[in-house]
This record gives C-alpha cells, structure tokens and sequence, in this order.
C-alpha cells in the first residue's frame, strides 16, 4: 500500500518538488540577495550581457496613479465608462510618496488643474520614468555599445550612453541617460531632467533637481523587473522607489507603431486662438 | 548714444562665442578618399556597423534642384570647390567675429550658434543625383492640384488655425525623406544596430526610424502613418531600407517636408553605404507613380563629426511660433473689425 500524504503527493515525490521550490525561490530576483545559481535563461548579447532588445509594455494602471487608487469616474462624462480609471496597486514602494508639506500642496493643485497642466494632455514628452509604464509599448534596440529606447507616445526616445559618464549638455524632457552594467542589471542613471515631467496623471512631478536611477533586470526571457531610485532634496524628503514589471509583445506583427499626438492635442492647446466659424 | 555693455550681456557673448568656436572647426577641403587599409567594421553579431551620430551638414545649402547651367554636371570642378572652400572660410571668420562693424545692419533672426555650417565643400551642385540633369522630374498634373500647407517662407500665411501651417511648424514632422535632407540645423542622424534591428534618430522633430532587417514582411497596407513603414537588408556592406504605407498628402520632398505633399503610394528605398571611418553614401530613390512622371534619385554626404551630438528637439513642447502666429492674426483681425466701426 502506498504512503500517502494529506495532499495525496507520495512520500518520495516531495523531494523533487521540495528541490523545484528551493530553486524557485532561490532564483527569485529581489529582497537584495544575489541569486546562488544563474537565474532563469535570458536572451544575451555575444558578449554574455543580457539581451534587452525587443517591444516591451508594463500592465496595471500606474500610469494613471503611481500610487494606490480606486476606480473611479474620468472627468468626462461623455466618454462614459470608457474614461474612467480603473482601480490599481501603486508601483511606489511603501505607498506613499514621501512629499515636503508644500510638494505635497503642489500635488494636489496640479490635479486640480490636470486638464490644463498634465503633459500628456497636451502630447509632450513624458519624461523618465513615466514613459516606461504608459499605456504605450517602447522599442528597446541594444547594440554592443549604447542602448536605443523608442517610445511610442509621441515619438520620444532617449539613447542610453554606454560610454565614459557624460553630462547633459542643456536639461531636456527626457533628461541625460548614462548606462552601466552591475552583473545582469542594466543601471540607468537619469539627470538633466527639466523639470516639466510627471509620474503620472494624476499630479505627481519631479522637478529639474529630481535625479533618477533605473535598474532592468531580465527575470526571463520576457520580464523585465524594472525599479527606478528617485531622490529630489527640494520636493522629497527621502529617497524613494518605484517598482513594476515590463512584458515583451509576443502577438506576432507586433511592431512599434507611429502616435504622433501633436495633431489631437492642438484644438486643446490654440482652441481659444483659432479663428471662430 | 549707445548704452555701454552690461556685464550679463558680455557674459552672454562670450558665451555664444565660445559655444560657436568650439562647435564648428574651421572648414576644410573635401574628404579625399578613405585610407586603403579600411575595412568595413562589423558588429558582433556579423552585420556591417555604420553606428554613430552621422550629420548631413556638408551639403547644407546645395540645392534640391541642380541650375540649369551646370546641365549634366553633378560635382564642382577643382577650381569650383577650392572658390567655395574659400567663401565657407570667410563666412566662419565672420561667426567669429566678437562685433561688427558701427554703419552694419544687424538682423534679429535668432543668434548665430543656433544654426549649423558645411565643415568642407560640398561637392555637388545637387543633391538630385538621377536623372542626370540633376532635377526632380515633372509632377503630374492631377499632384499639381493637391494643396501644400503654408509655411515659414510665407510671411503673411492665413492662420485660421494650425492645420493652415506645414506639418514642420506645427512641430508633426517633417516626413520621409525630409527628415534626413540638410536644412540649417537639426540634422543629426544617430544610428544604433541591434542584431535584425537598426534605428535611426532623427535629431529635428525627433523622429526614431525603427527598420526590422530580419525579413519580416511590411505592416498591413492598412495601417499607415506619416514616416511609413520601413524594412532593411543587407546589401554587401550597404544598408537597403524599403518604406511604404505613408498616409499620404501630408508632406513633401523641399526642405523640411514643404512643398507639393507626395502620395500615400510613395515607395521609397535608401541606401546607406560607409565608404570610411567617418563617412557614408546616403541615397534614396523616391518612387511616386502618383506625383511624379518617373522615380528620381537624391543623394548626399553623411559624416562623423568630433563631438556632434543629437539635441533634444522638443518642438511642440515649445511652439511659441503658433501662438504668436494665432494671437497675432486674431489681433489684426480685430483691430480690422474696429477700423471698420
């Protein structure tokens, strides 16, 4: 008669599953440990560095509130349940944004005002690091060198320096990219950012002092477990960090795909200086 | 009286001087033919590399459309070339220049340094390189019909609202090909490969041409859009790029996308050849059975400079030209509207 168990595994077919289990969570990325044995296959360059290229998107509803959120009404009512936000789990780490009393305000006034101030209304570039979690895919094209990232959304795009530490010549939109490799992980360091970004639709914002570091760890061949370090002294009071997961477009003439947004956003933008009918 | 300099103001020149110097060498002659040992470099993954930040800038100011008294003749003479060598020498020591002279006219176009200038000669006296007469080839009379958007070479365009503005001011795009075409700034091209992969960010208007090499066919005919669709092979050491489903109408082959707009069933194929370490054949052959009589071809230059980089080119983002191009055609109206009482 055979030794049952109470979860009608035998006796001896635990110890396969016991060692897929400590595999499983000894490959885990995250809570800082470095894994004891090579994680999950990853596409890699010649060179052994793993291998970001592809079409990537992040699911969930961080775009329209980094932070925790509820479903809730969009501010046209025309539109129906097709403007309303969908309820989400935040990607900032611990919740909270950790805002000054007066960066806090700043929030909650730009909310206010979202329709009028919100770049994405008005089809600017989104800055870092809103452009990796819109509701638009982006094209990463790595080389042996530097690393091209394509985004959809009003065709922004940031070229990641691979080379000796350069500084941003002006601030801009989508601020100065130098890349480096810490063992399989890209670190993106992100400065000269201009100010005009935000995280989201939802009024939180950086300023030209925000300083931002990416992390994009392959967690297999279509994960990318993306973490971002933002530290700004004048509008934080600490350090904080964002975390999500990138998924690669597998359908099969998935392609980056041109949105040029300028033209749906100008009646917004001039409306009130076009000439009346 | 002049009122004398203020400190900010000499700060600033000093500035706008340096930034200038160091940004544009003084020019030279023509790149000779490239060292006999050079070999095309190759990524590690076998395909040719032509990565790098590559400037149209050489043949800024050639035009599209080769004069006709120069008939077939594509490239200067000797003398030709060694003449406007010199006028590119002479209009940098100008750059240079800290102040001009008391009784001179001073525009108030933007400053200097906003601007890029040829380092060398441009060899050519077009950039119509086929047929051979250097000239776009007659449109046919049904194109001659489509309307082009007004734009900056219009000083009194109708600004009802942005769409009586080109594609290029309201901040869009300037299209296939023009945003490759040398113009007066902006005309940075950075090439990253990946393998199966290249792409091409275009510096003004900040475009980024993603062109699959792997084989892949081209995107439903249906979906369509203003860079169209494009799709590389490798050639010998040359970079072949097909692009079709344009959307057509929207902008055409003069500088910056201006002029008649051509059609959506432009067919466009360019070719990308490093002949050296810093320098590349471009050539694209426009085919557009519905503007013109037959394909024609327009070829140039692309370099590597020292120390040329792609800017930010946010346009939209700030677009004063369209507000002020508003505000002020609504202003005249209504002051028109108040003579009239």
């Amino acid at each position: 008669m055979l030794d049952r168990s109470p979860y009608g595994i035998s006796g001896r077919a635990w110890i396969p599953l016991f060692a897929a289990l400590v595999v499983l969570f000894s490959s885990a990325p995250g809570y800082g440990q470095t894994p004891a044995r090579p994680a999950a296959q990853v596409p890699r360059m010649p060179d052994g560095k793993p291998n970001f290229s592809g079409l990537w998107q992040a699911m969930g509803t961080a775009y329209w509130d980094i932070r925790d959120h509820n479903a809730q009404a969009g501010p046209f009512f025309q539109l129906g349940a097709t403007g309303a936000e969908p309820a989400g789990e935040g990607i900032v780490e611990g919740g909270e944004i950790p805002y000054t009393p007066a960066a806090a305000a700043q929030q909650k006034e730009n909310l206010k005002n979202r329709m009028k101030l919100d770049p994405e209304i008005k089809c600017y570039m989104p800055g870092i690091p809103r452009a990796n979690y819109m509701a638009f895919p982006f094209q990463v094209i790595q080389s042996q060198r530097d690393i091209a990232f394509a985004y959809e959304y009003a065709t922004s795009n940031r070229v990641v320096n691979m080379g000796k530490f350069k500084e941003g010549a002006v601030d801009t939109w989508m601020g100065t990219s130098n890349g480096k490799w810490e063992g399989d992980t890209l670190v993106i360091d992100v400065s000269g950012l201009n100010g005009n970004s935000w995280y989201d639709r939802s009024g939180n914002f950086q300023t030209d002092n925000t300083h931002i570091v990416e992390h994009f760890t392959l967690a297999d061949a279509d994960h990318i477990n993306y973490e971002a370090t933002i530290e700004d002294k004048t509008i934080y009071t600490r350090p904080w960090k964002i975390s999500t997961v990138l998924y690669r477009h597998k359908e099969k003439n998935a392609q980056l795909n041109e949105f040029k947004c300028v033209e749906f956003a100008e009646d917004l933008i001039y409306g009130d200086l076009e000439k009346k009918k | 009286m002049r009122k004398p300099f203020s400190m900010l103001g000499i700060l600033a020149a000093a500035f706008v001087l340096t930034a200038t110097a160091w940004g544009q060498p003084a020019p030279s002659a023509p790149k000779s033919s490239p060292p006999k040992n050079w070999v095309q470099p190759k990524t590690p993954w076998g395909e040719p590399d032509i990565q790098g930040t590559w400037t149209s800038d050489d043949c800024i100011g050639t035009p599209l459309n080769r004069p006709t008294n120069f008939g077939d003749r594509l490239y200067y003479t000797e003398q030709e070339i060694t003449d406007r060598l010199n006028r590119l020498k002479t209009q940098h020591e100008n750059d240079l220049k800290e102040t001009v002279a008391e009784d001179q006219r001073v525009g108030t176009g933007p400053p200097g340094h906003w601007g890029e200038r040829a380092r060398r000669p441009c060899t050519q006296t077009s950039l119509v390189i086929d047929p051979p007469n250097g000239r776009t080839p007659d449109m046919l009379p049904e194109a001659k019909l489509r309307p082009a958007p007004e734009g900056a070479g219009n000083n009194n365009p109708k600004a009802d609202t942005p769409n009586d503005f080109s594609y290029y001011i309201r901040c869009i795009t300037r299209g296939v090909p023009g945003s490759i075409f040398p113009v007066i700034y902006g005309n940075g091209q950075q090439i990253v490969q990946g393998k199966g992969m290249v792409s091409v960010m275009e510096e003004m208007v900040h475009e980024a041409r993603i062109i699959p090499t792997d084989g892949r066919p081209h995107a439903p005919s249906n979906v369509r859009s203003y860079m169209g669709d494009s799709r590389g092979h490798w050639e010998g050491n040359t970079l072949v790029v097909e692009t079709t489903n344009f959307i057509g109408n929207r902008t055409g082959i003069v500088g910056n996308g201006g002029g008649t707009p051509t059609s959506a069933d432009m067919k466009t194929i360019e070719r990308f050849t490093r002949i050296g370490p810093d320098e590349m054949k471009y050539q694209i052959t426009i085919d557009d059975p519905k503007t013109y009589v037959k394909p024609f071809t327009v070829g140039f230059p692309l370099t590597l400079e020292p120390g040329y980089q792609n800017f930010e080119y946010a346009c939209h983002e700030g677009n004063y030209a369209m507000f002020d191009s508003l505000s002020g055609a609504r202003a005249v109206e209504k002051r028109a509207a108040a003579n009239k009482k």
